[in-house]
């Protein structure tokens, strides 16, 4: 009990302080309750047009199980004060019974039934990434992190909508990434040549976007590339995503994650992140080259 | 009450893991110190400081720690001036791998004032 009234004392001291370290932006027109609280549970915002308007500051809301890789790392709750606290104080939702089993950010496949069945090649690489403590993954390395791990990232992001062009803008290593929704058309795979974040096309299916992305650096491309999770779950340059983005209500985004690369994996599977409106917060510039030693450090450059 | 503590467990966010921590420190090798702040790099893609602990031989050596990025901290409570050069530092921590006085910080506590911040650190919070 007395270290579950320092957590909270932790958070409330968090909550009192973040809105003393960051100009605090009360964003106008949001639903709102008695208290100036944004209501999570309002209706989803529309476009001019009558198209769910994604645009918004989103956290993902998800929890992984604690990694075996940092199982040395002991609570200390018993003896007092060392809870670490990490990222915004994000509150899950609850379980969604038609949700596809929910993606998880050091191992994508750990909640689906049977687990993700990697094909020999897959399976090798991945071996040999967590053999060197995924030193080359590239959120490690200040580099485009694929899709999977920008979504799951505990950084926030801004989603920017307008009715041709959806632009991410990720504070994790800075990312940027346009999905098209001027009706244009995949390009061949293998046409133009390969991209960290691929070449992504979306269009509306009722109040779903749906986007398509081929033409992503697979894991040929270089030892950052391809990277599904922090273990190093690979995907080749074989790979196709698609992403099914819903906002249900006012606070919560689904993105259900469809994989397919039969290079990698025996047949296609489908995730889901959550992730949370972080309502009169923002991203914050982190320009993470700028004192980057980490692969000095471990003398590896 | 009991509701309240389990809403913020359910709470607690994910680990931010910048860089693979397994590949740099080694949790199994916790270290405490106190010392003087000497230098700081509050810098992405993480900060650093830069401590000297006088040991028991009088023999002064210098140890960097890793914290968090700066949106990191700022989000866990600091300001780029919580910790100024010349404060006197204890720091809960987990030593390099290499053996090298390098440490990534869990805690730092300001001996002066008694306070206690979290290191926004590629660590995971503790309770999970």
């Amino acid at each position: 009990m007395k270290a579950a009234i320092i957590l909270i004392a932790i958070a409330a001291a968090c909550t009192v302080s973040l809105s003393a370290q960051w100009p605090k932006y009360v964003e106008p027109g949001l639903p709102r309750d008695n208290q100036g609280q944004v209501r999570m549970d309002a209706a989803s915002p529309r476009t001019p047009d009558g198209k769910p308007d994604l645009t918004g500051d989103w956290v993902r809301a998800d929890r992984d199980p604690r990694p075996a890789e940092l199982a040395g790392i002991t609570t200390e709750q018993g003896r007092g004060s060392r809870a670490v606290v990490v990222e915004p104080q994000v509150q899950g939702f609850a379980a969604d019974p038609n949700s596809p089993p929910l993606a998880t950010f050091w191992d994508i496949g750990t909640n689906l039934p049977g687990g993700l069945v990697l094909t020999p090649w897959a399976d090798d690489l991945k071996k040999k990434r967590m053999a060197i403590d995924s030193r080359e993954n590239p959120d490690a390395n200040c580099l485009p992190m694929g899709i999977t791990q920008f979504h799951m990232q505990p950084q926030p992001r801004k989603i920017v909508q307008t009715p041709n062009l959806i632009v991410i803008l990720y504070e994790a290593n800075y990312g940027t990434r346009y999905i098209y929704t001027d009706g244009r058309k995949l390009p061949p795979q293998g046409e133009p040549q390969p991209w960290w974040y691929g070449y992504s096309v979306g269009r509306w299916e009722g109040d779903t976007l749906v986007v398509e992305t081929n033409n992503l650096r697979g894991a040929e491309s270089g030892p950052s590339d391809g990277w599904l999770d922090v273990r190093g779950t690979p995907y080749s340059d074989q790979a196709t995503f698609v992403e099914r983005f819903r906002r249900p209500v006012f606070g919560k985004l689904e993105i259900n994650v469809t994989v397919t690369d039969p290079k990698s994996f025996a047949k296609p599977f489908t995730v889901r992140i959550n992730q949370r409106l972080l309502a009169d917060e923002e991203p914050i510039e982190a320009v993470c080259n700028e004192n980057q030693q980490f692969r000095v450090r471990i003398k590896i450059d | 009450m009991i509701g309240a503590v389990l809403a913020l467990l359910v709470m607690a966010a994910p680990v931010l893991a910048h860089h693979s921590f397994a590949a740099e420190f080694d949790a199994s090798k916790p270290l405490k110190l106190t010392g003087t702040v000497k230098k700081l790099e509050w810098t992405n893609p993480h900060t650093w400081f830069f401590v000297e602990v006088k040991g028991e031989d009088g023999k002064v050596t210098t140890w960097g720690f890793e914290m968090g990025s700066p949106n990191g901290l700022m989000r866990a409570g600091w300001t780029r001036n919580s910790m100024k050069v010349g404060d006197l530092v204890t720091v809960e921590a987990s030593r390099a791998k290499d053996g090298s006085n390098n440490a990534n910080a869990k805690t730092v506590t300001l001996v002066n004032t008694g306070q206690t911040l979290f290191a926004a650190s590629s660590q995971p919070e503790a309770g999970r």
